[in-house]
């Protein structure tokens, strides 16, 4: 077997035109190959880890209703109370989401959305200058901002910003005047949103107390002891009307139906590539083996095996696509880091979220399939060059 | 009586074809000894090469016996028919069928390769035949940057890289000049004067003029044989 793998190499390399076609094809192939794993399950594996960045594992809302698009929850502050008085629970944090307008100085207003959250508790997003919200009232409403938003609006930490919110009874109300002590990235922010934080108060103050205690979802943390699926199993046994769900079943779910597009192109796309990655190798033998059916024949005549002559074929195979296959590993990360890029332009979409992530998964079942397809498109060949008539090819080879 | 190296009883071999079956071997019988020196003559699809074909084991006969060595060749397995070509028959083609990849050095190391010698035999054989055939100083070049006579002088080393007993030659001066294709017709009579038996198929006549035995070939019969 090494003395075919030898053989193989040798005509790899002394071959180099034919070898670097075949190469570089592969590579570009499997780059695509590549590519499609990650974004088979990238947006799924990114959506998870932001999820778990907020440092809360269960979500408690109204209805099933994505947040902001359903009822709110009402009486919030005594359900936060009543979900942190269960043992599984650890944490409860409340969260309000508005659409508002802020001001800053004589710049005219701009629309924001205004997330309200308890102080007390450890908030979702992650900040980057400045202090986070004061943990009870010192003075004037504090709020942090998102950077795109400090960018636009000109300010940074000290700066004052005022807020007012369209409320339901349409009356206008006056603007409340909020300090900015920090700027922090939300989990969630699209590259082109304008997000404030500030605490759930000052979001009910907004509107004059018109809509008070009330919340878009509730942000429970579980016991490491206990786990989300029991802090979730005890929070809708206390709590049948809500709805529950664990970061994991959100992540199911949004697995099987929002990314599930996502992941029917990338297999689609993947299966097509890898098809026409199969029909590339199985050429390039097919067209090699044809080209050296004389050599071959001599060789069987020498006293090569049949066994040793079509391994021969088989190892040519691996190699070529082995190394095609690596080459396209650095090639798929530059083009999958390329379309990352201009698919997270894309509105709405969460500037940290990403459609195209590694795993290891991934990898294996790249180097899986790749491995599949050299040994099918080396079955043809390999089946030319195992039932290769001996002496009719000679004398073909001699009358051509 | 000694026995023969290989010998063909009552050898046919048909080719089945889409119009006709073509008989390229009709009732052929031949023995061939040890350190014997023959050559087949005849028109073109007398069945020449045919007849070496089925003596080197590349291709099995219709109907009749091949013995080589006692050993019936029909009743053999691929791999023990490769393996006897491997080890007890040396080929030399008319387009010589080196292998392009390799240099003069690997295309005749490569049969002893295939044999198990160890590298340290190996280097030793090699050396020792392109000494042979003349091509010490060429062992590093590739085919492409060797003459014809040059390619049929490593195709010969390579043919005799196990020792064979045996060596079967299918017009091996056809793509060669007169003066090249005289080397290699010299290189033969070396080879057989060291005691290999030598099968030469040839439409040359300097060639066949020196094989101690002539066979006469027409529609797949030996129809003459004479000792010169």
């Amino acid at each position: 077997m090494s003395r075919a793998f030898h053989f193989a190499r040798l005509s790899i390399i002394r071959q180099p035109a034919r070898s670097a076609l075949g190469i570089l094809g592969i590579a570009a192939i499997g780059a695509l190959l590549f590519d499609m794993l990650l974004l088979s399950r990238g947006l799924v594996l990114s959506f998870r880890e932001i999820l778990d960045e907020t440092g809360y594992d269960v979500r408690v809302l109204a209805t099933d209703a994505p947040p902001g698009t359903g009822p709110q929850l009402t009486g919030a502050a005594a359900l936060a109370e009543s979900l942190a008085a269960i043992p599984e629970v650890e944490i409860a944090l409340r969260m309000r989401v508005d659409d508002a307008d802020a001001q800053a100085g004589s710049e005219r207003a701009r629309r924001i959305t205004f997330v309200g959250a308890d102080p007390r508790a450890r908030s979702v997003w992650n900040v980057v200058s400045g202090r986070d919200l004061p943990a009870a009232p010192d003075g004037r409403a504090a709020v942090v901002v998102n950077r795109h938003l400090a960018a636009r609006m000109k300010v940074g930490v000290g700066s004052i910003l005022s807020i007012t919110r369209e409320c339901d009874s349409r009356a206008a109300m006056p603007a409340l005047d909020f300090t900015v002590v920090g700027i922090a990235d939300f989990p969630f922010d699209s590259a082109t949103e304008s997000t404030v934080a500030g605490a759930i108060e000052d979001a009910d103050r907004l509107c004059g107390g018109e809509d008070p205690d009330r919340a878009e979802m509730m942000l429970v943390r579980s016991r490491p002891e206990a786990g989300a699926f029991a802090a979730a199993a005890a929070i809708r046994a206390a709590h049948p009307a809500l709805y529950v769900v664990t970061n994991e079943q959100l992540v199911e779910r949004f697995s099987r139906l929002q990314f599930s597009y996502f992941r029917q192109i990338s297999t689609v796309l993947a299966t097509v590539t890898l098809f026409f990655g199969f029909l590339l190798i199985a050429v390039l033998l097919t067209v090699s083996v044809n080209q050296r059916l004389g050599e071959i024949a001599a060789l069987r005549a020498v006293g090569l095996s049949r066994t040793r002559v079509t391994a021969g074929v088989l190892w040519e195979s691996v190699l070529l696509v082995a190394l095609g296959g690596t080459l396209a590993l650095p090639l798929g990360f530059a083009l999958s880091a390329w379309l990352d890029r201009i698919l997270r332009t894309l509105p709405g979409i969460p500037a940290t979220m990403h459609f195209f992530v590694f795993e290891p998964r991934a990898l294996g079942l790249y180097v899986l399939l790749l491995a599949a397809a050299s040994l099918f498109a080396a079955a043809y060949p390999m089946r030319i060059v195992s039932v290769l008539p001996i002496a009719a090819t000679l004398r073909r080879e001699v009358v051509s | 009586m000694t026995p023969a190296i290989v010998e063909a009883r009552r050898v046919s071999r048909v080719f089945p074809m889409a119009a006709a079956p073509v008989t390229a071997l009709n009732d052929v019988s031949l023995r061939v000894d040890r350190g014997e020196y023959i050559g087949v003559v005849g028109p073109s699809g007398c069945g020449k090469s045919t007849l070496l074909h089925v003596l080197g084991c590349v291709d099995v006969a219709t109907s009749g016996q091949v013995l080589f060595q006692d050993r019936e060749v029909g009743s053999l397995t691929d791999a023990e028919r490769s393996r006897l070509r491997l080890r007890e028959i040396g080929f030399v083609f008319q387009r010589f069928f080196l292998l392009p990849m390799l240099t003069a050095w690997e295309n005749v190391e490569l049969p002893q390769a295939e044999a198990g010698a160890s590298r340290g035999e190996r280097r030793t054989r090699t050396a020792e035949l392109l000494e042979y055939v003349g091509l010490a100083q060429r062992a590093g070049h590739r085919p492409s940057e060797l003459s014809g006579g040059e390619m049929q002088r490593v195709a010969i080393a390579r043919a005799l890289a196990n020792r064979p007993g045996l060596l079967l030659a299918d017009e091996p001066t056809g793509e060669l000049d007169q003066a090249t294709g005289e080397q290699i017709v010299q290189l033969l009579d070396r080879l057989h004067a060291d005691g290999t038996a030598v099968v030469v198929v040839t439409h040359d006549p300097a060639v066949a003029a020196r094989a101690h035995r002539l066979l006469r070939m027409r529609d797949g019969r030996i129809v003459d044989e004479s000792r010169q």
